[in-house]
């Protein structure tokens, strides 16, 4: 059966090649299309010959005897490992088995710190989620990232952070749909919020070695939640995208962690986004986001804001972040790898709402609280030359206004803005490896009984590295 | 006499023509297949092209304006072969379209249904940022290109089976053209037969194995690595042994290495269109090839 098979395509595709009709040819693939199944690795030498045979057919004449000794050329080449499947069923990527694909990142730094890298930004109650290098050599979250296709409706990622304390933490675990349409996707678990341009971003592809003032203080390092995301695209030759997030508030920005015991979601998130490109050098985003995060009766263990009274307070209450974001991306004619250059700047305000105790062990004292801040920062990072990069960025916090009310008298919220300047080159031998060093220059430390900033000279040297499965990134 | 009526009818009847004959909306990944797309589908589709033959196909991000364009498309044309994998997942996982996802005709990686040389038989990235599926620059075959248009033509009547006649005839018209302008391109190539060349990155491949060319080496030390000092001066000792006549860049490379190079050699330097679009002649998947046949005749005369 099979030899007859072969030789028909022989005689039709070879010995006659100035005449081999299109329909010809149509015939034997359906013949081939029957044959599937049955006659699998036969079938793929087959193909493999129509294919050449349907090259060849407008090529001059080949006899008879030329073609048989191609066409054991081509079943040899069959057996080999490098042919191709047969179309439809082929692999479409390397990570072509079932398993997710791997990566894995890992990241090390060594800093030079003038003071205790661990102190608290003057001001701010910070987020739990203050991450920042620590004095001297130390690794950095190694993190691991398996990612695949579910089944035809779903894919999920599990992205795991092992920390330099020996202890693993679940950064992101998630499903999310890939057959809703009409620009729908929802995706439910635990992942990074989609508000702002940073937040979202894995900390291996920062650009800087640290996240930003503001990042630090409103929202932690990535701010992320349980819960369910919804997002929609926009039939538009322009990207808007709609994202509205609703979780149970596993972190509350500048808590810690601890939340109500309840069945209902503590936190929504909301943001837009609009993109597309100016011509074919530049690309734009530009994004708007709100949060909002309800905590129970003392449900937010709360550090004080002049780092001077060493007791614990507790928030009940109410937070609304809400925040603007920009990138801007450019290189020339569009090909970013001799030179390109990009621009991202972010700016939040957050508003406490609700009751301050003060002294919970002591004098429990409550009253109260209310409280405006804002922060942003804005970097450049340009690559002058292939895997040279340098950049530069400008962090700020404003105080704002904190009324205490009653406690006023027991806590003085200081007027102090901290800033911080930093510089940054890296080299970046593959897309696979960067070796960076960054300079800060740190004032974000106020010492609370002389009114002085206290400044601080920061060096890092970090590397990162990827490996296993090429990541795609985001804009 | 026309009366409002008739001018309202006749209005509404071309607006409902030109709904029914709203577009095929077709994501491509790059200009050669959006080049095959207008071959097979000419006005029935509407094509937006991802990237310029003036772009590192390699290294594209997901642009905001690519999810958006991938959100309406009812087809995706790409590579494949893990050539866009630095960015196409990302804009289909953003773009919420169910169309383009793996698995549905309307997401057609080429390189997965024709042949591909240069496999590697393993693959490390202590070897470079080697294409771990073989070389998935096949717009330069024109074997693949005949089976890329009939993997096409088939998606097309599967999405749109309305225009079946219409691409059918399409085909059997490209199909005929593509053959007679492979044997002219055969022949017009004959004289680089053996022309023992060195390309910056393995863009070619698929045309010098075409056209005989013999590929002696890469201005990339190893792929995807830009060319360093010291590999070009590996190359100008090799070339006493073995000796070069073309050293071929692609439009989206820096001239610096191979200009270099082939001051040290003194054999011409050439630039060839990655793709549609990379020179001045190269305006579709035809003329990308004679004008790329074109220019290395020239460069050898
Ligand atoms: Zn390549």
């Amino acid at each position: 059966m099979r030899h007859t098979l072969i030789a028909a395509a022989v005689a039709l595709a070879w010995v006659g090649p100035a005449m081999a009709q299109n329909a010809e040819l149509d015939q034997i693939r359906r013949d081939i299309e029957d044959l599937r199944g049955s006659y699998e690795a036969r079938i793929k030498a087959l193909e493999d010959k129509l294919k050449d045979a349907e090259a060849s057919a407008a090529k001059a004449q080949v006899s008879a005897a030329q073609a048989e000794a191609s066409a054991a050329k081509a079943e040899t080449a069959a057996s080999r490992t490098d042919t191709p499947a047969p179309q439809a069923a082929a692999p479409t990527a390397s990570q072509s088995a079932f398993n997710p694909a791997i990566s894995l990142i890992l990241n090390g730094t060594w800093g030079r710190f003038g003071n205790d890298p661990t102190t608290r930004i003057t001001g701010f109650a910070p987020s739990g989620g203050e991450v920042s290098p620590g004095r001297g050599a130390s690794i950095g979250e190694s993190e691991l990232f398996l990612s695949s296709s579910i089944d035809p409706y779903f894919r999920g990622s599990l992205l795991v952070a092992l920390t330099p304390d020996n202890a693993v933490s679940v950064e992101e675990a998630y499903a999310e749909t890939t057959a809703l349409g009409q620009g729908f996707t929802i995706k439910a678990g635990r992942f990074f919020s989609g508000l702002g341009y940073l937040n979202a971003v894995h900390a291996h592809a920062w650009d800087f070695v640290d996240a930003s003032l503001v990042q630090r203080a409103f929202l932690g390092a990535n701010y992320g939640d349980d819960g369910v995301q919804v997002r929609w695209v926009a039939p538009l030759p322009v990207l808007l995208q709609f994202g509205a997030e609703v979780g149970r508030g596993r972190e509350f920005p500048g808590a810690g962690g601890v939340v109500r015991n309840q069945n209902g979601p503590e936190s929504r998130a909301f943001f837009v986004k609009l993109g597309g490109d100016i011509g074919p050098s530049s690309s734009y985003q530009v994004g708007a986001s709100h949060l909002q995060q309800r905590s129970g009766q003392n449900g937010v263990a709360f550090l004080d804001y002049d780092d001077l009274s060493g007791v614990n307070n507790r928030f009940s209450g109410r937070q609304r972040i809400n925040g603007v974001d920009m990138v801007y991306k450019w290189a020339p004619d569009g090909n970013p790898t001799y030179r390109n250059f990009k621009f991202a700047a972010e700016w939040y305000q957050r508003q406490y709402d609700g009751d301050f105790t003060f002294d919970t062990a002591g004098l429990a004292a409550t009253d109260a609280l209310a409280a405006r801040q804002s922060g942003w920062y804005a970097q450049a990072i340009y690559q002058f030359m292939p895997y040279w990069r340098v950049g530069g960025r400008y962090d700020q916090l404003s105080h704002g206004t904190v009324a205490l009310n009653a406690n006023a008298a027991r806590l003085a919220p200081p007027a102090f803005n901290p800033k911080r300047y930093s510089l940054m080159v890296d080299w970046n031998p593959s897309e696979f490896s960067r070796i960076r060093l960054q300079y800060s220059r740190d004032l974000t430390r106020q010492n609370i009984a002389t009114g002085e900033t206290i400044g601080d000279n920061q060096l890092f040297l970090q590397y990162i590295f990827s490996l296993g499965a090429h990541g795609a990134h985001q804009f | 006499m026309k009366t409002p009526i008739d001018v309202l009818m006749a209005t509404l009847l071309v607006f409902v023509t030109t709904l029914a004959h709203a577009a095929l909306d077709v994501f491509t990944c790059s200009p050669e297949w959006g080049s095959l797309v207008t071959e097979l589908a000419g006005p029935r589709a509407s094509i937006f092209v991802a990237t310029t033959a003036l772009q590192d196909v390699h290294r594209i991000q997901a642009r905001p304006s690519l999810i958006a364009h991938a959100r309406t498309a009812d087809l995706v044309v790409c590579t494949g072969a893990d050539l866009e994998v630095g960015w196409m997942p990302m804009v289909r996982n953003q773009a919420g379209n169910e169309r383009i996802q793996a698995g549905k005709p309307g997401f057609l990686e080429v390189a997965s249904i024709v042949p591909r040389i240069e496999v590697p038989a393993s693959v490390d990235r202590a070897l470079g940022d080697v294409h771990p599926m073989g070389n998935p620059h096949i717009q330069f075959g024109p074997k693949q290109i005949r089976l890329a248009a009939g993997e096409l033509a088939r998606r097309l009547i599967r999405i749109d089976p309305a225009g079946e006649v219409e691409y059918q005839t399409r085909l059997a018209d490209f199909t005929r053209r593509w053959d007679a302008a492979t044997q002219r391109w055969a022949r017009e190539g004959a004289p680089l037969q053996g022309v023992a060349v060195i390309q910056h990155h393995k863009n070619f491949s698929y045309l010098f194995e075409f056209l005989g060319l013999r590929q002696v080496n890469s201005l990339e030390p190893k792929p995807g690595v830009e060319p360093t000092s010291a590999h070009l001066r590996e190359l100008v000792e090799n070339q006493k042994s073995d000796p070069v006549r073309l050293i071929i860049r692609a439009s989206y490379q820096s001239p610096d290495a191979s200009e270099w190079l082939a001051q040290h050699l003194s054999v011409p330097a050439l630039m060839l269109p990655a793709t549609v679009g990379g020179s001045e002649g190269a305006t579709n998947l035809f003329t990308l090839f004679d004008d790329c046949i074109h220019r290395m005749l020239s460069a050898l005369k």
